[in-house]
């Protein structure tokens, strides 16, 4: 093959090869400029397959259920109200919607306290010194009713209506 | 079944573009070297698109969230890595495409494996052992052997090994999970001297241990670069953490303090550094190879002499430490540049993956392997142009190594895991409504 049409082909590759990285910073830009929904908190109101479909979108219903946390011990957390939305996290990471920022045995992100078609539910997420229900170590996500105690960590939290 | 995410379809049509480009390659530096079309083309081809077709596959099943470039990017990269190691040496091209096949099978057997990020968080020790015993391999008599006077290779049967490459993945890990769980308490003090809270030092105690192990373990094996990898992955991790710039000060002493120890006492590190300041001097030794580098990088030029087309296999080394030189002479400068902005463009994807991670272990961990990613290309583009002493460490994805390859390609599913990962941020209620079982088991 003759030098110059050599020279042209590489010419061309090295557009293309530029091409390619237009390509990839176009599909970065667009995705920066529009994100996706902002990650939803909430499974309930997921537009994702994966979400429960009980209700339709746009029509909330008042949740069934419990409606708040209330500090009990120790000092530090008690009497301090904690409103229930569709999801809580629970954890000493600043985030948390339950931040239980005086308590060291409180791991980073603790736990979560959620909301399904059915009731309040919480979670244990992998703390390290676990969450309790009424004493019990909570293992798999567990129902919550009116008037049970959750601890987490050292501090211990009352579901009340 | 659920609708191809866009994300995929860019992923389809990048791949699809680096196929072609890596074909285009390969053919022109087979006319520019032999004069004619090379003989193997259409099953090399094949054989690209398919690993990547596959790959591409275990994303839409296994991670169908994940970030669209990472993939083509690699592969790109590892495709002009192919061509120029084919240039080179046949013989080393046919080992390549082997490692590259076996690199596509790790990258899907590790996002089956690890299905989430927390898995692999509570084995932190286990990595932690598994790291440094990988360190360790190349210590012991028998299997271990010295190439170039860094003793970081085992050889059982035919077959030689790096175990360093993935026991910086493993150390990563590590570091990860045990700083995203003492965060807080290594950005404040809590231990007062006199007017001031200092670190309470038994908290970073665990790090500091496996650190100090592993750069004793590098130093033993006079493998610099890879000391100063994880000196950086270490200092960088401990930063991300704590968010205080202090440490990065503190880093810089500690490594100052480090490379004068070295430069006193290891001669292999000497030499390196000869090489560095006064290659001119030392043209015929420690110099040789870095200023046939720079006649390369010279003779490239703005466009380069065409793949194929220059005296490259003269260099040293060119197919591993030098490879960026080979690229740097037959596709010049814009050809070079264009390499650099795909590692950038990784890094970058990399870091926008930590950044929308929300849990701090896998913040940690994506920022841990993007700078892995960004601190081994720097040591090594940075060698060879001088900005900094040469060391042995491979390109990532382009210079020839299967121990490198397949590492950096498990590095990449996890990359890809964590994105997954943040993307789903209905992934733990997901798993409540459809598989709770599976959940309480793992819990």
């Amino acid at each position: 093959m003759p030098d110059p049409v050599q020279a042209l082909i590489k010419y061309v590759l090295l557009a293309l090869l530029y091409l390619f990285m237009l390509r990839v910073i176009r599909a970065v830009w667009v995705e920066t400029r529009q994100p996706q929904a902002a990650p939803s908190i909430s499974p309930a109101s997921s537009p994702t397959p994966y979400g429960s479909n009980h209700q339709a979108p746009g029509t909330p219903k008042p949740p069934p259920g419990p409606e708040k946390l209330v500090g009990v011990s120790p000092a530090e957390v008690k009497n301090r109200e904690f409103p229930l939305g569709a999801e809580l996290t629970v954890g000493r990471a600043p985030g948390c919607a339950i931040f239980l920022e005086d308590d060291t045995f409180v791991s980073q992100l603790h736990a979560r306290v959620f909301r399904r078609d059915d009731g309040l539910f919480v979670e244990d997420l992998g703390s390290t010194n676990g969450t309790f229900l009424n004493g019990v170590k909570v293992t798999a996500p567990v129902k919550l009713s009116k008037g049970d105690k959750v601890q987490f960590g050292k501090s211990t939290l009352e579901v009340r209506k | 079944m659920t609708p191809l995410p866009a994300r995929r379809r860019t992923e389809l049509g990048l791949i699809i573009l680096v196929v072609l480009l890596t074909g285009g390659l390969y053919a022109l530096a087979g006319f520019g070297k032999a004069g004619n079309l090379p003989a193997n083309i259409g099953p090399l081809l094949g054989a690209l698109f398919a690993l990547l077709i596959v790959a591409h596959i275990a994303m839409r099943k296994l991670a169908p969230l994940a970030d669209p470039v990472l993939l083509p990017l690699a592969g790109l990269l590892n495709g002009i890595g192919y061509v120029f190691i084919a240039r080179l040496s046949p013989h080393e091209a046919r080992l390549q495409a082997i490692w590259t096949t076996l690199g596509i099978a790790v990258f899907v057997a590790t996002l089956i494996i690890v299905r989430r990020a927390r898995d692999i968080e509570r084995l932190r020790y286990l990595f932690a052992a598994v790291g440094i015993g990988l360190l360790l391999l190349p210590l012991v008599p028998g299997i271990g052997e010295n190439i170039n006077g860094a003793r970081l290779w085992i050889h059982v049967g035919a077959l030689n090994f790096q175990p360093g490459e993935v026991a910086k993945l493993a150390l990563a890990i590590f570091f990860a999970s045990v700083l995203a769980e003492r965060a807080d308490l290594l950005s404040r003090g809590t231990r007062r001297i006199g007017r001031f809270l200092v670190l309470d030092p038994r908290y970073l105690a665990p790090i500091v241990t496996a650190w100090a192990l592993s750069l004793v373990i590098f130093l033993a094996e006079n493998d610099l670069g890879s000391s100063f990898l994880f000196f950086a992955l270490f200092i960088g991790m401990l930063w991300v953490a704590t968010g205080r710039t202090l440490y990065l000060g503190f880093g810089a002493v500690l490594f100052g303090g480090g490379s004068l120890f070295a430069l006193k006492t290891i001669g292999h590190a000497r030499t390196r550094v000869q090489g560095w300041l006064d290659p001119w001097i030392h043209a015929q030794t420690s110099g040789y190879q870095i200023i046939q580098g720079w006649f390369a990088i010279a003779n490239g030029g703005l466009f380069g002499l065409g793949p194929g087309q220059s005296g490259a296999a003269s260099i040293p080394e060119a197919s591993t430490d030098m490879i960026f030189v080979v690229i740097a002479e037959e596709l010049g400068l814009v050809g070079a540049t264009a390499v650099l902005i795909g590692f950038l463009l990784m890094v970058g994807s990399g870091l926008r993956i930590a950044v929308r991670c929300e849990r701090p272990f896998e913040k940690l961990l994506a920022a841990g392997l993007s700078l892995i990613l960004g601190v081994q290309t720097f040591v090594i583009v940075a060698g060879v142009t001088r900005l900094i002493p040469l060391t042995g460490i491979t390109l990532p994805f382009v210079s020839y190594g299967g121990s490198s390859l397949v590492s950096n390609y498990i590095l990449l599913a996890l990359l890809l895991r964590l994105s997954h990962g943040a993307e789903s941020p209905t992934e733990i209620g997901a798993l409540v409504a459809s598989d709770g079982q599976r959940l309480v088991g793992t819990l």
